[in-house]
């Protein structure tokens, strides 16, 4: 029954995020020749975090509903999505502009915390990373509506899996190249961490949060990783598609893996941009993305 | 049937009438004056709701009356559109009529005689709009009914410089709009002034290319200007709904936009000739889809840019009638099908457009009331002067909180159905004009952008800090009778959002008990979307027999509260303990007044971006 694929998404989320981190991780400091932590740091992070204690400089209902609700929009967001090359049984009942704006719920209660936090780094922090939403997600959304308009169908398998196939065609080929510029933007990474910025302005939305509160936003950014990295193997790998159910689950991961690691390469080479240069830089993919939907409807 | 239903309609015009009168004489005694208006827009509002409920779900009927004024018969129609604005109009004036008593507590020293004897009076003429059935007499006095006692409603502060100018702005464009849609008629050759709606239609069915030109045009800017669109919403509406007493300015957004709206659905959807080739309703509907484009996107970012609360919900009104501007655009250029597929986005994007307006009365109501509160409590609307009220002001927070999300369309709330089915019919409708798409991808950014407003109108009001700095007095939660109408906007807000099935239910309602409509056939049709799917919405697959779009708002909140309950058993799981701290800024500060942040680096980055599209938050 698909119902129970909803559970093994949630769960392949919930489990591999943090190991996927860990390579990040380990790889960014083999780039930098430093010999990194173990692949499972991660886990020890978020075990440790859970069981220290929440500091709070707001005292407000915001401040505390904020972590909880941007896990739970991500944990939506891996919950609905046709992880294993099909759609589950409540990805079935919504389409990919649920899960855009799911995505951007789970940016809008980093934003609430941030505010709540009533810290002015954090309100810089929120700025930014409402204006980077602002301009990625458009980026997002026409990755999908690509699909959406070859295969006349917002669900969400069409929309994932229309893109580049039947059939590898220059919209895609296009909007692939103008979703890994977006992809470090995607997953807030180098040199696109411009929201967080530690040396700037001090991890930005999160620097009031301590504790399991930090720890879920930690957890949440994960998996938000991680679902970055799984949408460009299922929309852009379509030769990575085997047939079946765990077929797929396991060459996607590899997938996954592989584009986890052009992540940690690129961002550690490559030095944060100033957000106006950002903003500057997204409106032009933003229109590139347009011009590949633009093929796409033509038939290109 | 006929003569039920106009019978307690102009029995609710006597009763406006009757508070028009009653209610001023009484002004000296403030809150007596205030409950008998209350008393009288209820019993009219009651009144609509049965008309407004007859015209729906009644036995259907000819739906048309005439009223007569001495020698003169003005045509009245009383079909489902009209019935469905009707309610609108019934349930945001009274939710006004029940704020404004408290709310007018803050002039103590002025006269509330003008403010009651307008209040019922404006009600009265936005209901006469809407149902009469031409553009001629009938109109004239209607509009006019509703035009001056608003230009009074909105001049009532009236010792600063600002509200006059704006008062006299909204007069100015609002005249401008009765004379260009009155001209409209005269266009076209054989209509004289104050023939019937459908008469009127009848002979654009003859009519030539220029006079149809014209008459659509005139039609178009004038009932354009009324709801705001781009650039014609901007020279009067901001200044105008942030400058009225906010009990009218929820009014203005709420229900008078409306009334605009309901003009370009029954020009462009009721009486655009689709038989008549010299009418080309493809060209019409890009037309008018890419003012509503424009419109919902430039009147965001301006909406962006602004410090005030109240000019910041103003802009943001102006963007979000783009968004049902767009869909009426969207449902003309898809009128004249090239099969039953584009029919059936046709037809989900004007159920999309009128639940939006429906979405956007109630959420928008709530937040202009917020705005009221913010007002009331701290006696400023700069929003680099508040900042922290959330703790003050806790069930303001929510309702403002709820509304701000609504708005920017988030799932499970309103705003993400009706802009579902906005985004998705333009989006799909590819094959009929790539151009579409690029206004479906517009909408959507314009929801992220909508969101960058309302996360600084909620942060910047009652997260963040500030208040304690500068407003100079202790700042209360507002009193009950300022937050039950909000807290009744809010439920019906949260059923919209989670029901989308009901409003869809009721918009067809109105669509199928209307005569003339364009797209009546496709309606008809079985495929049409869309109540379906366990109370959400579904469109029909357009290449397969697979739905090709759809929104569960139900499985959204079941999935969104898992994933709170999982956070919250996480937050518990390592036996944490929660201590307080005061806010840290690198240890060299403490938290003041000097070292917060204002509006002036919030997005900069963005509006560095958009610069041209201007809407400086000016004075």
């Amino acid at each position: 029954m698909s119902i129970a694929a909803v559970f093994v998404n949630v769960l392949v989320f919930l489990l591999l995020a943090p190991l996927f981190d860990g390579v990040l991780r380990k790889t960014t400091a083999r780039v930098q020749t430093r010999q990194g932590p173990p692949i499972v740091q991660p886990y020890y992070d978020l075990f440790k975090l859970l069981g220290k204690e929440r500091i709070n400089s707001a005292r407000n209902w915001a401040f505390k509903l904020a972590p909880p609700a941007a896990f739970a929009s991500i944990l939506a967001v891996v919950a609905l999505i046709p992880f294993g090359g099909k759609v589950n049984a409540l990805g079935g009942r919504v389409d990919a502009v649920t899960v855009i704006y799911l995505l951007t719920l789970g940016g809008v209660s980093v934003l609430l915390g941030a505010l709540a936090s009533r810290n002015t780094f954090a309100a810089i922090g929120a700025s930014r990373e409402m204006v980077t939403m602002v301009m990625i997600e458009p980026i997002l959304a026409m990755t999908l509506i690509l699909g959406a308009a070859r295969s006349r169908s917002l669900g969400l398998g069409a929309a994932v899996f229309g893109a580049a196939g039947p059939g590898y065609g220059a919209a895609a080929a296009v909007m692939l190249v103008v979703y890994l510029l977006a992809l470090q933007a995607f997953v807030a990474k180098q040199p696109f961490d411009i929201a967080e910025a530690e040396i700037e302005v001090l991890e930005g939305p999160f620097i009031e949060y301590s504790g399991p509160d930090y720890g879920l936003f930690r957890y949440a950014m994960m998996m938000k990783q991680m679902f970055y990295a799984w949408l460009f193997v299922a929309v852009f790998l379509p030769f990575l598609r085997t047939g079946h159910y765990l077929g797929d689950i396991l060459t996607q991961l590899l997938g996954t893996l592989a584009v986890f690691i052009l992540i940690a390469v690129v961002g550690s080479t490559n030095p944060r941009l100033r957000i106006d240069q950002a903003v500057k830089i997204y409106a032009v993919l933003i229109l590139i993305a347009l011009g590949a939907v633009g093929l796409a409807v033509a038939g290109v | 049937m006929t003569a039920d239903l106009s019978v307690p309609l102009l029995l609710a015009f006597a009763l406006l009438g009757a508070a028009a009168l009653a209610a001023p004489l009484l002004a000296r005694r403030r809150t007596l004056a205030g409950v008998v208006n209350l008393a009288l827009v209820a019993a009219a509002a009651v009144l609509l709701f049965l008309v407004g409920y007859g015209s729906l779900f009644g036995p259907a009927g000819h739906a048309s009356a005439t009223l007569s004024l001495g020698p003169v018969t003005i045509p009245l129609v009383l079909d489902g559109l009209a019935g469905l604005f009707l309610g609108i109009v019934a349930l945001i004036g009274l939710a006004s009529a029940l704020y404004s008593i408290r709310y007018l507590e803050r002039f103590p020293g002025r006269s509330l005689r003008s403010y009651y004897a307008c209040f019922p009076l404006f009600l009265l003429g936005m209901a006469g709009v809407l149902v009469v059935d031409d553009f001629g007499l009938g109109f004239t006095l209607a509009w006019q009914l509703m035009t001056v006692p608003a230009f009074f409603l909105v001049r009532f502060e009236r010792e600063a410089k600002e509200t006059v100018r704006a008062a006299r702005n909204f007069l100015i464009f609002m005249e401008l709009a009765w004379l260009l849609v009155v001209l409209g008629p005269l266009a076209v050759p054989g209509c004289r002034f104050g023939d019937a709606l459908p008469v009127l239609a009848g002979k654009l069915g003859q009519a030539g290319g220029a006079p149809l030109a014209l008459f659509f045009g005139l039609l178009l800017a004038g009932f354009g200007l009324k709801a705001g669109v781009f650039p014609l919403g901007q020279l009067w509406l901001p200044g105008a709904y942030s400058v009225a007493p906010s009990p009218v300015s929820a009014l203005l957004s709420s229900a008078m936009s409306k009334t605009g709206v309901y003009g370009l659905i029954r020009a462009f959807l009721f009486m655009a000739p689709a038989g008549n080739p010299a009418f080309d309703a493809r060209t019409w509907g890009l037309v008018v889809a890419a003012v509503g484009a424009a419109t919902l996107l430039i009147g965001t970012i301006q909406a962006m840019k602004q410090s005030d609360a109240k000019r910041l919900l103003a802009y943001s009104s102006i963007g979000q009638i783009g968004y049902i501007v767009l869909a009426i655009g969207v449902a003309l250029a898809l009128a004249l099908p090239a099969g039953p597929a584009v029919s059936v986005l046709a037809a989900a994007a004007v159920i999309g457009a009128l639940y939006h307006a429906l979405n956007h009365a109630i959420f928008k109501g709530m937040l202009f009331l917020t705005g009221g509160n913010i007002l009331y409590a701290t006696g400023t609307k700069d929003l680099n002067k508040l900042g922290g009220l959330i703790g003050l002001m806790p069930v303001t927070a929510a309702i403002a909180g709820l509304g701000s999300l609504a708005i920017a369309g988030m799932p499970a709330t309103s705003g993400f159905g009706s802009k579902w089915l906005i985004i998705a019919s333009s989006v799909l409708a590819g094959d009929s004009g790539f151009v579409l798409v690029v206004f479906g991808v517009i909408a959507l950014f314009t929801s992220a952008v909508t969101l960058a407003c309302y996360v600084k109108f909620f942060g910047m009001a009652f997260t963040s800090v500030g208040s304690e700095w500068n407003v100079g007095r202790p700042v209360q939660e507002a009193p009950a009778s300022m937050l039950v109408p909000m807290i009744a906007l809010t439920a019906i807000c949260l059923v919209q959002g989670l029901f989308p099935a009901l409003s869809v239910g009721l918009v067809r309602a109105a669509l199928e008990r209307s005569e003339g409509f364009l797209l009546a056939g496709a309606l008809g049709s079985p495929a049409v979307p869309v109540p379906s799917r366990a109370l959400g919405l579904g469109l029909p697959g357009l290449g397969g027999p697979v739905s090709s779009a759809a929104a569960a708002p139900l499985v959204v909140l079941l999935l969104v509260g898992l994933g709170l309950a999982l956070g919250a058993l996480l937050r518990r799981a390592g036996g944490s303990k929660e201590v307080s701290a005061p806010t840290w800024l690198c240890g060299y500060q403490d938290l003041s007044n000097a070292n917060r942040y204002t509006d002036r680096g919030m997005f900069a980055g963005l509006r560095a971006l958009f610069k041209f599209a201007g809407g400086k938050s000016g004075k």
